[in-house]
């Protein structure tokens, strides 16, 4: 809903002096591109300030625990949610890749590697379901105190986003091919969007797993 | 002839009366102040404690500088309203070096001359006493109080004549904390439901009691007599009733009260009830 | 003749024709101002809600026990009327929250943010009206959700407006109304942070030619400030609400310990850290915008350019960046490492210094005007006095020393109403009654306006002087019958004295209503694109009210937002204001001529 709201990316109106190098004129932003870029930013950073605080909390109930992880309860895997981190990574580069193309107005490009994210975004939400129903299965429940607690709620937190994140995807690999079907500013920040959800995963998956 | 012997002990008898009946009303008396005062007109309420007088003391600097702060900005503006207005041209100005030198020097001058003086004596005083705990501990014949707050009370521990707390001679009390006049009280409290915030008004401080930790208060009480005990954080419906009653003796008076309400805790020690066993460790470094 | 500037201006906010059906038009509209008028009812008509709760809370320590007239018997019948303790704690919380979040808020920001921002930057609309309206949707969401939350039968939220687990989570507060409040307050989270990227987007990017920053009027700085804030701070609120809103619906253990968690157990002090990283922030939030109201305010009814402007301007701007640096002042008795508490304690002894150089600037400006005292002024002149109460008395609680004794007691409770209940909400009542002629094309009554003022201004000094006469004498905040202390009986008479003024203050807020009513829906004359003769674009470049697409042409802006009485401009024009964007008989700019003071 966001990136429909901010990517109204009507060109600008002004004649188009011309330039040597039609690609640089190409990806030139229109003003309206620059503002809703700016607003995608301050979006993202004020996101990001949610999450600083989940960290916080996940930092400050661990640090008042006797042990990390409480003896009394099974470690977390490593191997399955690293090969998620690999996944979203992936994801992230194939989206990365249908920005530049749709920009450049190659739309079936666009809309095959739209698609590949989409695709390997749902793939990580598959395989996270997969960790949190062994986990389940071991009795490791919300309920059993801070350590599962924060590990639910922020593991589930992430997940909500990637979610969003998916829907936007699959619409945008819908609508890309055809020519008039996407503002440039559309793909771009949900780009941007997508990207934020990947780096949050590559904090959680350290803070969360490997620390 | 009979009469005088008579009148003799009608006499004796009104003397034993009255004496009697005297002494009862001395009794009746010292029982008058036994009972929380309410306080005298709308200042502070009575400071009854040793280091009180420090935050009174800063309480009245800030009084008396911000009166005269917002009094002299008050005439100024009022001085203005009443003689800038229509009839009078405005000047064209945005403000010049000397006029915000003005400002400027005005502002420093308060954040020095009263936030500096703030912050320096409040450091002091935190530091020397009221969040000093060591030395509290340390001075000669403290008295440590563990204390329990839950909805909606204040259940009390002292330790008893072995001066270890969580054995049968611990004295616990209900809503009921007596002190010997002098010496440091250190109280370590806790909770076992909600956030609570033991407040002794008469004493000028106060500390929350929150689950999962335990926090530390200290004061010397200086007058004896009877203070309440309120709770200053919002507990629940029955917030408005967690009152208790602080006693202060006399350090003979407390001494006494203590040997023998441990000796009854002692006989009345049952290992069973594990309710009355909420005490813990101690705790020198929370 | 217009110029590159403006051309470009123009090219990247083509005039877009007015939508026609009645639903895009007055409901679902992304027009800014349609907008910000929802906005203003949506928060008056809960500033109407959490001011009657305010009145049965002054009714409870008036007449404890007895039964509350009229409203009773419909409110709590079961109790044959009488408030009862359970009852009362959901007054005070709900007056807390509903005042902030649903009645101030929305005015101050959700208003007069969406009006003033694109009219006085010279823009046609905010940068993303969808989401514009997206922001107002999801406000009034969250405005149902605490309206349902009073017919849960449980009632409504009860833990206070801060919220303080273990009380707010199911240990202490069962039942649906509780977690309805703390979705509201979640949901008018993240309708705040959409308006806050709105607002701060709009103001870098949407400025006509020549408004450059230090020429935005104090308005929008107030304005853009309080939304960097919003966009920062509110998001660390939203977290705390959804967890604490895990720790009630799915077990988790954040905020449970002690006893009351099975097992390990969280941190309740973590739920206050949260809680305050935001709450301190969100009282500059409530601030910023009125002081920057007060400072256009001031100096166009004073008739003189605001004293040291860019003076105002940093230091609001420190304000905002000290602001997050000071929040521990809240949590000095929650047993904080003392080095900590000695660290808060100086930070928000320093932040006093930029409030003081504000309110200064206030009176300098004001110093040898040629002030004009219609109702505005004499709302914005109550609000610097009701502030400098306020802020001064901030300055006991910044001592952690004193702070030990006045912590919790309704010292507090007077110090925060001076401050955001009087200086916010007054200042607030400054904007609506300069605006009005702008927002609705007429301009209030003044009588009405002057009676109005007198009963506020008068009312609101006695009922918070009260609050902080009781509190210096030590009674504690959020007590359903303070008088079951002994300490406190002889202060039963000044907290009915309190509650006398409270309630004539209340009768006053009609003159208000009945104003407002009566303007709008009566035959009052137009008041034309400039009845206060002000100097900012949205008075001097376009009509009240203005059009859809806000001005015919772009202005381009060649001064500063306060030129008055400047003698040059006397002799060019014959009149002692020169508008933002005016060029002068002759384009020539007068030269600031700097006389002396
Ligand atoms: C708009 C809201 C607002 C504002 C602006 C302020 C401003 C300040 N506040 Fe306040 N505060 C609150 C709203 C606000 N506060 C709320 C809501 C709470 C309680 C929350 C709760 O517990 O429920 C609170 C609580 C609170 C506490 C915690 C108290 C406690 O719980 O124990 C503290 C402690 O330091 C504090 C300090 C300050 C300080 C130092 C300022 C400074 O910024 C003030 C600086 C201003 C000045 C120094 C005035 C300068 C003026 C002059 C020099 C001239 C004046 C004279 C004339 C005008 C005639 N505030
Ligand atoms: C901006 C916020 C704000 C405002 C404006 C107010 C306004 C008032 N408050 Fe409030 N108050 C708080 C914020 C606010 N308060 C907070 C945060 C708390 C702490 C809660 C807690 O402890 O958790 C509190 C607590 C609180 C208490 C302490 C309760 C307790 O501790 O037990 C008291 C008691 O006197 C009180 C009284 C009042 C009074 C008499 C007013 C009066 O000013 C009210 C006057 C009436 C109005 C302002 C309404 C007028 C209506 C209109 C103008 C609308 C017109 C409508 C149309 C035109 C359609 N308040
Ligand atoms: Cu215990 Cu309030
Ligand atoms: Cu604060």
């Amino acid at each position: 809903m966001l990136g429909a709201t901010l990517g109204r990316g009507a060109a600008s109106g002004l004649p188009a002096p011309d330039v040597p190098d039609l690609k640089a004129y190409r990806l030139r932003p229109s003003e309206e591109e620059v503002t809703s870029y700016v607003g995608m930013v301050i979006f993202l950073g004020s996101w990001a300030m949610m999450f600083a605080a989940l960290f916080f909390a996940y930092a400050v109930v661990r640090v008042r625990a006797p042990g990390w992880p409480p003896p009394d309860q099974p470690p977390l895997p490593i191997l399955l949610p690293g090969l998620n981190t690999a996944v979203i990574a992936a994801s992230s580069a194939a989206v990365a890749f249908a920005v530049r193309a749709h920009a450049l107005g190659r739309h079936r490009r666009a809309a095959r590697a739209l698609g590949l994210g989409a695709g390997l975004g749902a793939l990580f939400l598959a395989l996270q379901a997969v960790v949190w129903a062994g986990l389940w299965r071991d009795g490791f429940l919300p309920s059993g105190g801070p350590y599962p607690s924060a590990f639910y709620a922020l593991t589930a937190f992430h997940a909500l986003h990637v979610l969003v994140g998916l829907a936007a995807l699959g619409v945008l690999a819908i609508r890309a091919p055809s020519p008039r079907g996407l503002s440039r500013s559309a793909v771009r920040l949900w780009g941007m969007f997508w990207h934020f959800v990947g780096a949050v995963w590559g904090a959680l998956y350290v803070a969360l797993y490997l620390l | 002839m009979t009469a005088p012997r008579v009148g003799r002990t009608a006499i004796a008898l009104a003397v034993s009366l009255v004496g009697s009946a005297a002494t009862l009303a001395a009794l009746a008396g010292g029982a008058a102040w036994a009972a929380p005062l309410p306080e005298p007109g709308y200042g502070l309420p009575r400071d009854v404690s040793v280091d009180g007088h420090r935050i009174d003391h800063l309480l009245y600097f800030t009084l008396g500088a911000i009166t005269v702060v917002f009094a002299v900005v008050a005439a100024l503006l009022v001085w203005s309203l009443a003689r800038h207005n229509r009839e009078h041209p405005a000047l064209y100005s945005h403000g010049n070096g000397r006029s915000i030198a003005v400002v400027v020097g005005a502002v420093a001058a308060l954040l020095v001359g009263v936030d500096g003086y703030l912050f320096v004596h409040t450091l002091g005083d935190m530091r020397s006493t009221f969040w000093n705990f060591p030395r509290a501990e340390a001075a000669e014949g403290a008295v440590r109080i563990e204390v329990n707050a839950h909805q909606w009370s204040w259940d009390a521990r002292y330790p008893g004549a072995d001066g270890k707390f969580g054995t049968p001679d611990d004295v616990v009390t209900l809503d009921d904390v007596r002190v010997p006049v002098g010496v440091p009280v250190v109280v370590q409290l806790a909770s076992t439901d909600v956030i609570h915030s033991m407040y002794l008004p008469n004493f000028r401080v106060k500390q929350d009691a929150v689950p999962g930790t335990v926090t530390r208060l200290t004061f010397r009480a200086k007058v004896p007599g009877e203070y309440e005990i309120a709770c200053a954080q919002h507990c629940g419906a029955n917030h408005y009733k967690m009152r208790g009653v602080l006693t202060v003796l006399a350090p003979q008076a407390f001494r006494e009260w203590l040997a023998e309400a441990g000796e009854d805790a002692r006989r009345a020690y049952d290992p069973e009830d594990a309710e009355a066993h909420w005490g813990w460790e101690w705790r020198t470094e929370p | 003749m217009s110029t590159i500037a403006q051309v470009l201006a123009e090219a990247s906010q083509p005039i877009h024709p007015p939508p026609t059906s009645f639903w895009r038009r007055y409901v679902f509209s992304t027009d800014h101002k349609v907008i910000a008028r929802q906005f203003l009812w949506a928060g008056l008509l809960f500033l109407l809600l959490g001011g009657t709760l305010a009145m049965l809370i002054r009714w409870q320590w008036a007449f404890p026990y007895r039964p509350v007239p009229a409203l009773g018997r419909l409110l709590f019948g079961s109790s044959g009327g009488v408030i009862g303790p359970a009852t009362y704690q959901h007054l005070f919380t709900t007056h807390g929250l509903v005042m902030i979040f649903f009645a101030v808020t929305p005015v101050l920001i959700g208003c007069f943010g969406n009006f003033l921002i694109p009219l006085m930057i010279g823009a046609r609309d905010m940068a993303f009206p969808r989401l514009n309206m997206y922001s107002l949707w999801t406000f009034l969401l969250s405005q149902l959700l605490v309206l349902a939350s009073f017919l849960t039968d449980l009632g409504s939220a009860g833990a206070g407006w801060t919220t303080f687990p273990p009380l707010s989570t199911n240990v202490g507060m069962p039942g649906l109304g509780q977690t309805l409040v703390v979705a509201a307050i979640f949901v008018t989270g993240v309708s705040s942070t959409m308006g806050a990227i709105n607002y701060v987007t709009t103001v870098i990017r949407m400025r006509a030619p020549g408004m450059g920053y230090l020429r935005l009027p104090l308005t929008v700085w107030g304005l853009w400030l309080t939304a960097i804030l919003n966009a920062l701070f509110v998001p660390v609120l939203g977290s705390a609400a959804l967890l604490l809103l895990l720790d009630r619906n799915f077990g988790t253990q954040f905020f449970i310990a002690g006893a009351s968690a099975v097992r390990g157990g969280g941190d309740p002090i973590l739920f206050q850290h949260l809680f305050w990283i935001f709450g301190h922030p969100e009282v500059y939030i409530l601030i910023l915008p009125a002081w920057g109201i007060l400072g256009d305010v001031l100096a166009i009814f004073a008739r003189k350019p605001h004293h040291w402007y860019k003076g105002t301007v940093w230091a609001m701007v420190l304000v905002t960046v000290l602001s997050a640096m000071v929040y521990g002042h809240h949590m000095f008795v929650t047993g904080m490492s003392p080095l900590l508490g000695e660290g808060f304690m100086l930070f928000t002894l320093l932040i006093s210094a930029p409030s003081m150089v504000v309110v200064l600037n206030w009176v300098a400006t004001l110093w040898r005007g040629s002030l004009r005292f219609d109702t505005p002024m004499l709302f914005a002149l109550a609000t610097v006095f009701v502030f400098g109460v306020g802020g001064l008395t901030g300055l006991f609680l910044a001592d952690i020393s004193m702070d030990l004794y006045l912590h919790d007691t309704m010292f507090v409770v007077g110090h925060f109403h001076f401050t955001m209940a009087a200086a916010s909400f007054i200042g607030a009542m400054t904007g609506v009654y300069f605006w009005f002629p702008k927002l609705f094309g007429r301009s209030l009554d003044e009588r009405l306006g002057r009676a109005h003022f007198w009963f506020t201004f008068v009312g609101i000094t006695a009922v918070f002087a009260g609050q902080l006469v009781v509190g210096w004498a030590g009674q504690q905040r959020r007590l359903f019958d303070p008088f079951q202390y002994t300490f406190i009986q002889g202060l039963r008479g000044l907290n009915q004295w309190t509650s006398y003024a409270a309630f004539a203050l209340f009768a006053g807020q009609f003159l208000f209503v009945w104003n407002f009513f009566k303007t709008l829906f009566g035959k009052a004359a137009p008041a034309g694109a400039n009845p206060w003769e002000a100097t900012t674009l949205e008075w001097t470049e376009t009509s009240s009210p203005p059009p859809f697409h806000n001005f015919d042409r772009i202005p381009e802006v060649v001064r500063g937002p306060h030129e008055l009485s400047n003698p040059e401009v006397r002799r060019l024009t014959g009149r002692d204001y020169a508008g933002q964007a005016e060029v002068l008989p002759g384009g020539g700019e007068p030269g600031r001529a700097a006389a002396g003071v």
